[in-house]
């Protein structure tokens, strides 16, 4: 089986070379201009070229998916992998599984496993389908000895959309899917001035802050790339400490690989509760303190 | 003016959805029905590109028996006249593509607006391949929406950046939460929406899924759900937990 692997992301294009290594025999098309060479693929295929945008890339994908002799397609499941799954599988007329977490052939057909219900269940399907996007975070990219080759593609075709501007969201150094400790606040938190608070516990046990979609994305109390979550990171810390989060199905998707969950949350029916290890029905005003004291001695 | 047109979707409202302790699958009886999250903020897009620049606004749900719910709150919303397309037997974007795309083509639209992806089944495949199968160009994600002649832009929202991008129109324009708040019509125009014309069709799909469900179930938690209502033994259990972990 031979597999054509998508990704404008080095780190899923690593990802999804290092998880599927041995099972197909895989090219990289990639626009990343790094080295990717040493992820296990034969080829490389470096897309060259300005604007590269959903409909000149599938363009591009579609005629070397012909011309390749590849069984199936494995792209990197970010905001543009998802689109290019869905405009590929038309122009391609294959069916395609989004966010998947497995795959293994069996007979002709295809088996996955993706979320589902917004993250309240997973779903184990059969199909035929042959573009796959790859959710994030499932290996950590192993490089190996050998060389791909390098190949470069130009980019000719024209899209129908123009670039009118780029604005660089603000970047921090938080790496959420790397850290040990991440203390994530809810909408329980109140006002943003609470997070000097949460601020000190996280110092306190070397920890990174997080934080559920309102707080990021409505409220703005933290930024965007603090967000854990189904549409946000996907963290897997060895603590993951949960304070006024009420445990919304999207939000407990991005933590579900933590390995010890610890919940604060005023409503002792919040959900958060069924998904934890350690839970304290109460205030985190009133609790954190005690955390922080406690800690100190 | 611009003939608007938006495509959304009515889903069981997962956030009430229980799981049954014994086989471990979602429990779907009884369950209510409710607009799609990001249909709503589509909704609320295309009235608010009405109300800015005049126009007409037909909304599109390919949806089963209850569907003319969904499609009187969106006429309450604003929308102008609804198409309910009956026949929808569950998650398959090959047969929703192909319905809703079937029945676009024979109406008139400067743009077409969705959500980034559905809230229940996050598959995220309707857009891209309605756009394809009308031969119009996608821009996805947007954060911002604006109607710019015969052009549309949009601000899309990826993971490292914020782009600003623009298309001739016809076009497609999925949406994501940040676009807007969607409103709670007055009852008013709750009462107006039954007035308001509404077509039931049936299309049937070019093509449908080859898809087989083999189970769906929670994902297995092993947590160990040790809840204190006591805040300081709590705290105690909590901080050993701590220091056992942090040096």
């Amino acid at each position: 089986m031979k597999a054509m692997v998508f990704s404008e992301k080095d780190d899923l294009a690593g990802q999804i070379l290092t998880m599927f290594r041995g099972k197909f025999s895989m090219d990289l098309f990639t626009t990343s201009q790094s080295d990717l060479t040493n992820y296990g693929a034969d080829n490389v295929f470096q897309i060259k070229g300005e604007n590269a945008f959903v409909d000149n890339l599938s363009d591009l994908i579609k005629e070397n998916f012909r011309s390749g002799g590849y069984d199936l397609i494995l792209i990197g499941s970010s905001v543009l992998g998802r689109e290019l799954a869905s405009v590929l599988s038309e122009d391609l007329g294959f069916e395609a599984k989004t966010e998947i977490m497995s795959l293994e052939l069996k007979d002709g057909s295809v088996i996955t496993e993706r979320f589902f219900f917004g993250g309240k269940s997973i779903i184990k399907e059969e199909s035929k389908s042959k573009i796959f996007t790859i959710l994030p975070g499932l290996v950590d990219p192993v490089p190996v000895d050998s060389k791909s080759n390098v190949k470069e593609l130009n980019l000719d075709k024209q899209s129908k959309i123009r670039l009118v501007e780029a604005i660089e969201k603000p970047k921090g150094n938080v790496n959420l899917e790397k850290a040990d400790i991440i203390v994530s606040v809810g909408r329980g938190l109140g006002k943003k001035e609470g997070l000097s608070l949460v601020q000190q516990l996280a110092d306190l046990l070397h920890g990174e802050i997080g934080g559920s979609r309102p707080v990021c994305l409505d409220y703005h109390w933290l930024s965007e790339e603090r967000q854990v979550g189904l549409s946000g990171k996907r963290v897997k810390p060895k603590i993951y400490i949960a304070l006024g989060i009420s445990g919304q199905v999207q939000h407990i998707a991005g933590m579900r690989g933590s390995k010890t969950v610890i919940a604060v949350n005023r409503d002792k029916n919040a959900p958060i509760f069924n998904e934890c290890d350690y839970g304290i029905v109460g205030d985190l005003y009133a609790v954190v303190p005690k955390i922080i004291e406690a800690m100190k001695k | 003016m611009y003939n608007i047109i938006v495509c959304f979707k009515q889903i069981l409202d997962i956030d009430q959805m229980k799981i049954d302790e014994k086989t471990q699958e979602p429990i779907t009886k009884n369950l209510p029905y409710r607009i799609e999250d990001l249909s709503k903020n589509a909704i609320e897009e295309a009235v608010r590109i009405k109300e800015k620049h005049g126009g007409k606004v037909i909304g599109i749900t390919y949806g089963g028996d209850q569907a003319s719910l969904a499609m009187k709150e969106a006429l309450a919303m604003g929308v102008d006249e609804g198409i309910i397309i009956k026949g929808c037997k569950g998650h398959d974007p090959e047969a929703t593509a192909s319905v809703l795309a079937k029945k676009i083509s024979q109406l008139q639209y400067d743009i077409i607006i969705m959500g980034n992806a559905s809230a229940d089944s996050y598959s995220g495949l309707v857009p891209g391949k309605v756009a394809r199968k009308l031969n119009i160009p996608i821009l996805g994600n947007a954060i911002k929406l604006e109607m710019v002649d015969k052009k549309v832009r949009i601000t899309r929202s990826i993971e490292d950046k914020n782009v600003v991008l623009e298309t001739d129109l016809p076009a497609l324009v999925t949406v994501e939460q940040e676009i807007n708040e969607p409103r709670l019509p007055p009852l008013i125009q709750i009462m107006a929406a039954g007035r308001k014309p509404t077509k039931v069709e049936e299309i049937s799909p070019d093509r449908v899924t080859t898809t087989v469900v083999l189970s769906n179930k929670a994902p297995k938690s092993d947590r160990k759900r040790i809840i204190f209502e006591d805040i300081d033994k709590g705290v105690m259990e909590v901080v050993k937990v701590l220091k056992g972990e942090v040096r």
